[in-house]
């Protein structure tokens, strides 16, 4: 029986990532079942690349990926979870944050347009509140959307959003590449 | 004869939870190896469909998971939730029901006169 070392397992799971399996949980499943893969399979004194390289296709139709995929496209019809896309999350914390100034701006203009037009007719009060309220998450937001997806502090790839004790709200990748069918019916 | 995948994939969350229901806890590739050992070869789950699942069986709160430090890789293993033992019962009956509607669609009975 094959004894797989440290270097080797950071090897597989460093290719697990390559391969574009961004979900912990299903990068330490795949390690684990590809270890004991090894472990089962290969003679001690076997070429462990060799059958690795053999191994690793059969896990998959066109590349590694489609696992994850399958596994977003399953969570996608788990209620109570809104699942959103990452312009739709972004979309809606815009809706959330600047909706309401938006809102008492265009007011302020529609019931003071008899008198005057323009942003004089708002209060400074109601711009200050603006700047500070608005403006500022605005301008993280906009940071955030433009981070790159592996940067980003507030979603990482692939992963979901902790909104109160257990995530309701969850975020796919920015690369949409799930379709609203099953695209991966023929996986097994 | 082994089965289509299509076939495998819509029962796949049943075999998981009766799996999961009869072994109490189970990792990735155990639950593989049972499933054929059990089925004779006839049904081989493959890593690209059984992972998917326990992920999101896990999400909807079905599964519980613990984890065994191995070296430097974690080995996951799984175990029904009590909402979990509740749907492995609503699965079942499920498929037993559907089962029996599909035998009597699809017997051929013989045309009375």
């Amino acid at each position: 029986m094959y004894t797989i070392n440290d270097e080797q397992v950071d090897y597989i799971l460093d290719d697990i990532r390559r391969h574009g399996i961004g979900i912990e949980d299903l990068q330490q499943n795949l390690l684990d079942h590809i270890c004991i893969l090894v472990e089962e399979n290969l003679e001690e004194n076997g070429d462990f690349e060799k059958f690795y390289a053999s191994v690793i296709p059969s896990f998959y139709r066109q590349e590694m990926r489609e696992i994850e995929e399958e596994a977003l496209f399953l969570l996608r019809f788990k209620a109570p979870y809104l699942v959103l896309s990452r312009n739709q999350f972004f979309g809606l914390l815009f809706a959330v944050f600047i909706g309401p100034f938006i809102w008492y701006a265009l007011n302020s203009l529609a019931t003071n347009s008899m008198m005057t037009i323009g942003y004089e007719c708002i209060p400074v009060e109601t711009w200050l509140a603006t700047l500070v309220l608005a403006l500022h998450p605005l301008l993280i937001l906009v940071v955030l959307f433009f981070t790159p997806e592996q940067m980003e502090p507030l979603i990482p790839r692939g992963a979901r959003v902790l909104l109160g004790i257990r995530p309701f709200v969850r975020i796919l990748p920015a690369t949409g590449a799930l379709a609203e069918t099953g695209p991966f019916a023929e996986t097994l | 004869m082994n089965y289509s995948s299509e076939l495998i994939k819509g029962t796949l969350k049943t075999i998981v939870l009766k799996l999961l229901a009869d072994n109490k806890k189970m990792y990735g590739y155990e639950i593989t190896q049972r499933v054929k050992e059990l089925t004779l070869d006839k049904i081989q789950i493959t890593e690209g469909a059984l992972y998917p699942t326990l992920h999101a069986l896990e999400a909807d709160g079905f599964v519980t998971t613990e984890v065994e430090f191995i070296g430097k890789r974690v080995r996951k293993y799984y175990s029904l939730s009590p909402t979990g033992k509740a749907k492995t019962k609503e699965k079942v009956k499920e498929l037993a029901n559907f089962m029996d509607t599909m035998t009597s669609l699809l017997d051929i009975k013989p045309k009375l006169a």
